[in-house]
């Protein structure tokens, strides 16, 4: 490939295809912008392809990535080339000039079909083993390794013709060799993560010695259906299931050993806890879990009720403590672990089967050189340094860094930065790259007018997913009996590329004009598998899906037989009703391009300035009558960033963007719409007049409410003040503040209580900020934090290093007994229990801070749930479309949420999650149509009896008798319900894709007693 | 006697209690195979002549599952199926057959938990009122075959 | 527009009892729009019958038509086609498509399957209210456009009568008094003094009390 390639000037470079740099690909690819995707390895996937579940939603995860992998339409603009590593730098945001070198694989990916042969033959010669495991299974990376193909380990074959030979398609090839290019981009998005950290360095754990003591991630492997034991949970030294399990935190993190990293790996707790719930779930009382841990950091959306169920629901043991070593307990491979729970003082010993060690993060071996290479600086851990108010930002103007490579975190967030950092990337770019020139071009649709049915038939059987409950085999003979089927055939994972084109293939060699696919819910995998109908001239509709995954395999485990009848039914139900489909066309109308933004803070506004600087009109509706929102009332970072600063020039900028039109004294009164043509009503106050906003999308950023309790003698005694306050007094009252002799803190005040159970996140990092703060203008200032679990996640830690060392004092309280607080004249006697000394403790403070953290705006939520029909969490946050890989997408297509109105979180990331709403939106944005699909209420002119049931019935009063006078419906304003269908009562309106033909012809199927 | 398995078919509304079907498959939520699920775009879609006509062809039960109130993606649908299927009921009591044969329930997308209970609620109850006629009839004249 | 309403169901099933295959013909005009005979309600009709029918385990063959108009010969000629395979008629018509069908096809039995209830307008969906009685001499120019003989229950001339109260007829306080109704509009058009007028009593002849009616156009024939 040459450097004249078009599209090169508009490309953002993508380093890493883990899911960050996916997630960013697919991104800017949904907003048709080029992408050069780059990865070391033979294969994208990155760690989330070898993790079994994932928190919190114990789903695995790669089901629903995968298909985006192969997504037709969107890899016109992904360029994605394994093996290759970026080798120069140069130029400047907009016009980089870089080198790629690709390394030599030896196999044409083209032409290799991962059959599988010369792994058979020459099993040493290939890769595809995941690496990391030395248990590790002899299978591709993953089942659905893309690119699907194998690699050749060249230094280890000595005999290249022979290997070249038994290869039927011709992919080997001897000759290959390492290539280098030059490009040019506009941007680059660095995703290249982190290492996982192994832990034989630390040998009082024995790992690589003591066969039953494992990692996280090799737990993983050994719980996963694609891993070494096909998910048969086996410990390594005897293949016995084990019945005591226990998984040690921290281990190689937050330490000053040798071998450790004085960071906090973010997401260990979960994944501990995930790991504990999942061993529980399936062998319940056969099993003890036992976790030994420091502070559990479950500090994410939702997480502390995760932490809650494990102990109430699962059982899972909860031990705080860091045991000192693992010692072999008998020769047959059990492990004795010596240790003293915090609180309780007596030394306990206990034998475990397995010992899991939660391994965190390590900066990856390449990011050093790879830093060097960008000319971008790195934090003192070898992370990323970013910005304090933009931390995808990295130091190089034009090049971003997102997930694991900016800081420890888990997948959402990790998503979050990928979005956010894809929006940045994008505005790099020429204006030309946004063009429509590269849509997919299909064949012209063959005409089936007058042909008989002819159907295929094709059964996947998604691994083990579907064959491991229902015999495929017998569904497929069965299905090819039925009537008009032509063809009927099992096609492995049907969503694959491989397979994809076996059914293209197949369409054209029987000259099928009707497909059914047995698979997984149409749900998740229609536009794929009608993409495929496409390419092979058929029209996308002349398709039927049979769920026999979601909805039978996987809920009839148990009963196999009756899950195989079952696909029978599904399959023979799904051809009947594709007999009666007919070619439709869908229904294209204009979309309107810009952007409503509701809610005037750090979100919102970052929200809106990204949008408008991609050339977007955006209306910034505010409740309030000024901009600024919570930050307002806060002065500095934890590193010491000057808040007021950074606001007063965001809200400047905002309030001179030619494309924002700030609206301020807004109250939400009414919406209708689509995406992509939505009408939403304001009263603007104090006139109350009303106001409609014509918008294609709209970006929910409301924030949350600081909380507030009656509690600690808040609002009664002049000392106590909440965290918030006191930042706000250190500011502005210095003077008061050196005088002070003692200062206590409390933490998770009003938050992880039976009201408000979820973490406030941001409560641990703003005590030890105030606590520092004050230190710096009072050095011999005592202060006390009394907390639950301290929080300082990622390089967070840091600050909680600082401030011990610094001499703040840090105790430990239970729900069970929490501190307790009395009035002694200026100031407030506070009296608790200090564990480490058994003993209660009294302190006179001048004053008493209360971390009382967030509670959600609960009274907008409510409101802006109601009028655009969204979801909220329990607590009254609003709740995504997926929690682990759609954060920032609602489930009502065209609404994303950022901010604190998503869950408590800190300036930095909510900026973050701001640039990715504004990078979400602009994915639909970019477009300046939006289809309406082809579901759409025709009416028989010559059955119709004027009655006017349609015109009363349709809830968005579309229908009128027109003047030749029969029920007239504007199939570019039907929505496409069908409610006026079943109501019609001369049957003279179809919803097409649902008419009665079809239904009728469904239900004959379905229920057609012969089998 | 071999146990009666009934056979029920749901309506499912795309937006709600299709989706909360899956996430009982995610989450391996397992429920009777009799249930065999028909999606729709909104139960405001379903005719009552299709439910006729599920009991007809053989079905034992219909379930007709849309969203919970005020969540309707097109803004009453699920209302208007609630009403249609209180007039089907009244069909059924001229038929002579149990009205408790048609039911429409209501759920979230991320209900698949509550999906699973109230399908196998329903089943179950049917189970106990038996097969409907046309099912009858077959296991009658099977019988009558038999001894002949 | 002729309102009708659908005959319970038992009714309908016993009329057919002897009778294995029948056919069963709606109407596209009136009783489409009131929901009581168009093509929906056959095809319901239809199933409801066989599945009574599979309960008393027969078997019932059942042709369902939906006729443009079955009071006009022409429309209903067309079921000549299917009148032999059949043992008998169901018609969901008004009375006056029944009777088209029994005197086209004298050689079976026509049963309605709806009663046929009055000419009204529909008041909102799915509510149709009784405003028209057909009485040959038209009055409503008297009353302000409320007709007094199809409203008031006693239809009388000159009202209200004693039984009238806040608006409401004594039969129910469903049923709006209809001379409350007249006087109330009256006062909106401002003719409020037409009220005092003693309206004669009425000629019955142009109604039924003249025997059936028949109205003929010699420019048309």
């Amino acid at each position: 490939m040459k450097a004249n390639r078009p599209s090169d000037h508009h490309a953002v470079l993508i380093i890493g295809g883990g899911i960050g740099g996916i997630k960013a690909a697919l991104d800017l690819s949904e907003a048709r912008k080029d992408v050069i995707l780059i990865d070391k390895s033979p294969a994208i996937g990155g760690v989330l392809t070898q993790l079994d579940r994932t928190f919190p939603t114990n789903n695995c995860d790669i089901c629903t990535l995968s298909p985006n992998l192969s997504a037709g339409a969107r890899q016109k603009h992904i360029d994605l080339m394994p093996l290759t590593q970026l080798t120069g730098v140069e130029g400047e945001a907009g016009n980089f000039t870089i080198t790629l070198t690709t390394a030599p694989r030896y196999i044409d990916t083209e032409k290799c079909t991962a059959c599988g042969l010369c792994l058979d033959k020459f099993p040493k010669y290939i890769r595809f083993t995941p690496g990391l495991d030395h248990r590790a299974p002899t299978c591709m990376r993953y089942p659905r390794v893309t690119p699907h193909a194998f690699s050749v380990k060249r230094d280890q074959c000595s005999d290249f013709e022979t290997l070249a030979s038994v290869c039927p398609a011709g992919a080997i090839i001897q000759g290959d060799k390492a290539k280098t290019r030059q490009l040019h981009v506009g941007a680059i998005i660095v995703a290249v993560g982190a290492d996982v950290f192994s832990p034989e360095a630390l040998d009082n754990y024995g790992y690589g010695k003591l066969p039953n003591v494992v990692t996280s991630l090799e737990y993983e492997r050994i719980m996963s259906a694609s891993g070494p034991t096909f998910g048969e949970l086996q410990r390594p030294s005897d293949g016995c299931q084990p019945r005591r399990v226990a998984w040690i935190q921290c281990a190689g993190s937050r330490g000053q050993n040798k071998g450790e990293v004085s960071y906090c790996s973010s997401v260990c707790c979960m994944f501990a806890l995930k790991e504990a719930i999942v061993t529980k779930e399936r062998f319940k009382e056969d099993i003890e879990t036992t976790i030994f841990y420091m502070d559990m950091r479950t500090f994410g959306k939702d997480y502390e009720m995760y932490y809650q169920r494990a102990k109430e629901d699962y059982h899972v043991r909860l031990k705080r403590c860091r045991p000192h070593s693992i010692i072999p307990a008998d020769p047959d491979g059990a492990l004795k672990i010596s240790y003293v729970e915090d609180g309780f003082g007596t030394l306990e010993d206990e034998t475990y089967d397995m010992v899991v060690l939660a391994t965190g993060f390590r900066p990856s071996a390449e990011s050093t050189g790879l830093a060097k290479v960008l000319g971008i600086e790195l934090n003192d851990h070898c992370y990323a340094r970013t910005g304090s108010f933009n931390p995808v930002a990295t130091s190089r103007p034009g090049i971003y860094a997102c997930g694991v490579f900016e800081a420890p975190k888990d997948i959402p967030e990790t998503l979050v930065q990928a979005s956010a950092s894809a929006c940045l990337a994008g505005k790099h770019l020429l204006p030309a790259a946004t063009a429509d020139s590269t849509e997919p071009v299909y064949p012209p649709e063959k005409d089936i007018t007058g042909e008989l049915p002819r159907i295929g038939v094709f059964v996947c059987d998604c691994g083990q997913n579907i064959s491991g409950t229902v015999d495929v085999p017998d569904v497929v003979n069965y299905a090819g009996l039925l009537p008009h089927v032509v063809v009927s055939r099992s096609v492995g994972y049907g969503c694959s590329r491989e397979s994809l084109d076996i059914i293209r293939k197949t369409i054209a060699d029987k000259k099928l004009n009707r497909v059914v696919i047995g698979g997984c819910s149409p749900r998740t995998h229609e536009s794929l598998f009608q993409d495929t109908l496409m390419q092979a001239g058929l029209n996308k509709y002349m398709l039927e899906i049979a769920n026999i995954r979601d909805q039978n395999a996987w809920v009839h485990a148990d009963r196999p037989e009756d899950a195989t009848r079952k696909a029978k039914e599904l399959i023979r139900m799904a051809s009947a009703g594709v007999v009666e489909s007919h070619p439709l066309i869908d229904h294209i109308l204009e979309l309107n391009q810009s952007a409503l933004v509701i809610g005037g803070g750090v979100s919102g506004m970052n929200a809106a300035l990204e949008l408008a600087e991609q050339n977007y009109t955006v209306y910034l509706a505010e409740q309030a009558g000024e901009l600024g929102g919570l930050a307002r009332q806060i002065h500095r970072t934890i590193d010491g960033s000057d808040v007021p600063t950074y606001l007063s020039g965001l809200m400047g900028e905002v309030r001179a963007h030619k494309n924002i039109e700030v609206i301020l004294n807004a109250v939400l009164v009414d919406h209708e719409g689509l995406p992509g043509m939505f009408k939403t009503g304001f009263q603007i106050a104090p006139q109350m007049y009303y106001r409609q906003i014509e918008h294609g999308v709209t970006i929910l950023a409301v924030g949350a409410a600081p909380n507030r309790v009656d509690d600690y003698l808040l609002d009664k005694h002049e000392a106590v003040c909440t965290q918030m306050e006191l930042g706000n007094l250190i500011h502005t009252a210095p003077d008061k503040v050196s005088d002070w002799e003692n200062v206590v803190m409390i933490q998770c005040v009003g938050s992880r209580t039976p009201d408000n159970p979820n973490c406030s996140r941001i409560c641990c990092q703003a005590a030890i900020k105030n606590a520092l703060w004050l230190l710096d203008s009072n050095p011999d200032l005592n202060i006390y934090i009394l907390y639950r679990d301290m929080r300082t996640y990622g390089f967070l830690e840091d600050y909680y290093l600082e401030a011990r060392r610094r001499g703040v004092i840090f105790v430990r309280y239970t729900p069970e007994s929490p501190p307790v607080v009395e009035a002694g004249g200026a100031g407030v006697h506070v009296t608790f229990n200090e564990p480490m000394l058994g003993m209660k403790l009294m302190v006179v403070a001048d004053c008493l801070a209360l971390s009382t953290g967030f509670k959600s705006d609960d009274e907008s939520t409510e409101d802006l749930a109601k009028i655009f029909h969204l979801t909220r969490t329990g607590d009254g946050y609003f709740l995504e479309d997926h929690t682990k890989l759609k954060p920032v997408d609602m489930s009502v297509p065209g609404f994303f949420v950022a901010g604190t109105a998503h869950s408590p979180k800190n300036i930095g990331e909510s900026i973050t999650q701001a640039h990715a709403a504004a990078g979400r939106a602009i994915t639909v944005l970019s477009r300046n149509l939006i289809n309406m699909g082809a579901s759409v209420a025709q009416v028989d002119k010559e059955r119709c009896a004027t009655c006017l049931v349609c015109v009363r019935a349709c809830p968005y009063d579309v229908p009128f008798i027109n003047e030749d006078r029969y029920s007239e419906i504007d199939p570019s304003k039907c929505h496409g319900c069908g409610t006026c269908a079943s109501e019609c009562p001369a049957q003279a309106i179809q919803l097409t894709r649902f008419e009665d033909r079809p239904m009728m012809a469904k239900l004959e199927g379905l229920l057609e007693r012969k089998l | 006697m071999e146990e009666f398995d009934p056979v029920i078919v749901a309506y499912c509304c795309h937006y709600c209690a299709y989706t909360a079907a899956d996430m009982a498959g995610s989450m391996r939520l397992g429920y009777p195979p009799g249930i065999k699920i028909i999606r729709v775009p909104c139960t405001g879609k379903v005719d009552p002549l299709h439910v006729m006509r599920a009991l007809m062809d053989g079905a034992d039960g219909v379930l007709i599952a849309g969203c919970l109130k005020g969540d309707c993606h097109f803004k009453n649908g699920n209302i208007k199926a609630l009403k249609r299927t209180a007039y089907l009921k009244q069909w059924m009591d001229e038929i002579g057959i149990e009205s408790e044969r048609v039911e429409m329930v209501m759920m979230s997308a991320g209900m698949g938990k509550q999906f699973v209970r109230i399908v196998t609620d329903f089943l179950d109850n049917i189970r106990l009122l038996g097969p409907c006629p046309k099912n009858t009839n077959q296991q009658s004249n099977r019988i009558l075959s038999e001894l002949v | 527009m002729i309102t009708a309403e659908r005959k319970p169901l038992d009714e309908i099933a016993s009329c057919i009892e002897p009778y294995n295959r029948i056919l069963l013909v709606g109407c596209n005009e009136c009783v489409t729009v009131c929901a009581a005979g168009g093509r929906k309600e056959v095809a319901m009709l239809s199933s409801a019958l066989q599945m009574v029918s599979m309960k008393q385990g027969k078997t019932l063959s059942v042709v369902e038509m939906t006729l443009e108009r079955q009071c006009d010969p022409e429309y209903v000629e067309s079921l000549a086609l299917h009148i032999d395979g059949v043992d008998a008629v169901v018609s969901m018509a008004c009375g006056c498509g029944v009777q088209e069908i029994a005197r086209r096809f004298g050689q079976v039995r026509v049963f309605p399957a709806v009663n046929t209830k009055f000419m009204g307008a529909s008041e909102r969906a799915g509510v149709w209210a009784e405003r028209c009685q057909g009485c040959g001499d038209c009055l409503l120019g008297l009353t302000g456009g409320i007709c007094p003989i199809a409203r008031c229950s006693k239809r009388l001339m000159n009202g209200p009568c004693g039984g009238s109260g806040d608006g409401k007829c004594e039969i129910s306080g469903e049923v709006d008094c209809a001379w409350h109704l007249i006087w109330e509009r009256m006062k909106a058009l401002g003719i409020e003094d037409r009220y005092e007028e003693v309206i004669s009593a009425k000629d019955w002849r142009p109604a039924r009390g003249g025997g059936p009616r028949k109205i003929i156009r010699e420019d048309l024939q």
